[in-house]
């Protein structure tokens, strides 16, 4: 059986995990993502910086009211890799 | 909660990321949904109290053109509790959203053109054939209404939805159109037939008040704590 390889960058728990909330979601606040993965807001910043310079995600400094709001969206190019990813997968699952 | 880090993992492990991340999002959506709904859910019951008493003080019907404030109470309640939650953006939300901004606009237009009509046919013709020819609001608007909440629990998922919608709808449109309330009335208060003309536009008021519980605040409240 042949396995494709896995793209390095969505290979990490957080990166993927920020992915998948963010592929089933047009947009998603920051505080929302961390709140979902779990994750400290420094790490889950630098997981995002990476994923934004890969050109995956774009991120939207804005305002909620008088607050400071991060927005992250998935790009077009986040979502082939995503689902490059997904097919990569479904070889070392064995899945038809 | 259980928290991800950024090291390697199996394939395994990323599908149940995936899959558990993906699951998340719905439930966030959904519970904001559940949230929306239950807000204008309490806020429907709360108008249809006012405009009972608004009723019963004018005695005329006239407190049903409060209804148009309606829509403004909700939206500015959904702001507000827009500013405080942090629900993602999603399809299935846009789409539930775009489904009750049709209704709303559609119900409004007939629930003007209904006035129009139902004021013009007073006028125009005798008590007899205007009760024939006149057009009833409430068992269409509760049968639109849980038909927009079947339509959103189709959307969502959630098979619970889609039944209290269902119920909610008809069992109000059917209480209205043959009279419950005012056999109840009758019945309980003792009045008679003649006198019930004076207290129907507060007993349209309580079949809203019925859908707005059935039909909104309670599964809306059931959906935000997850428990459809």
């Amino acid at each position: 059986m042949n396995f494709k390889p896995l793209d390095p960058l969505l290979h990490s728990e957080l990166r993927l995990a920020v992915m998948s909330l963010l592929i089933a979601s047009e947009e998603a606040e920051f505080s929302y993502i961390k709140e979902q993965t779990g994750a400290t807001a420094g790490n889950l910043s630098v997981q995002i910086d990476k994923l934004s310079t890969a050109g995956y995600i774009q991120v939207e400094k804005t305002f909620k009211g008088k607050k400071p709001c991060t927005l992250c969206r998935i790009t077009a190019e986040g979502h082939t890799a995503f689902e490059n990813y997904v097919k990569a997968l479904r070889t070392y699952l064995r899945v038809k | 909660m259980e928290t991800i880090e950024n090291n390697e993992l199996t394939a395994e492990r990323s599908l149940e990321i995936i899959t558990k991340q993906i699951e998340q999002s719905r439930k966030a959506v959904s519970k904001s949904t559940g949230q929306a709904l239950y807000v204008a859910g309490l806020s429907m019951m709360a108008m249809s109290i006012v405009i009972a008493i608004t009723n019963y003080l004018t005695k005329t019907p006239l407190g049903h053109l409060l209804w148009f404030l309606l829509p403004l109470v909700i939206i500015w309640a959904q702001k507000k509790n827009k500013e405080r939650e942090h629900a993602p953006v999603s399809l299935i939300g846009s789409l539930v959203g775009k489904t009750w901004w049709t209704f709303a606009t559609f119900t409004l237009v007939f629930f003007l053109i209904t006035i129009i009509w139902n004021s013009v046919a007073a006028r125009l013709y005798q008590p007899d054939a205007y009760m024939l020819l006149r057009i009833r609001v409430t068992p269409i608007i509760v049968l639109l209404m849980g038909m927009t909440v079947t339509i959103t629990g189709h959307i969502l998922r959630s098979r619970w939805l889609v039944v209290f919608g269902f119920i909610a709808g008809i069992g109000t449109c059917l209480w209205e159109w043959l009279g419950i309330s005012e056999a109840l009335f009758i019945r309980v208060a003792g009045q008679s037939l003649s006198e019930l003309g004076l207290v129907r536009p507060i007993l349209h008021c309580f079949t809203y008040l019925l859908f707005a519980f059935f039909g909104m605040a309670l599964p809306g409240y059931l959906l935000k704590r997850q428990r459809l």
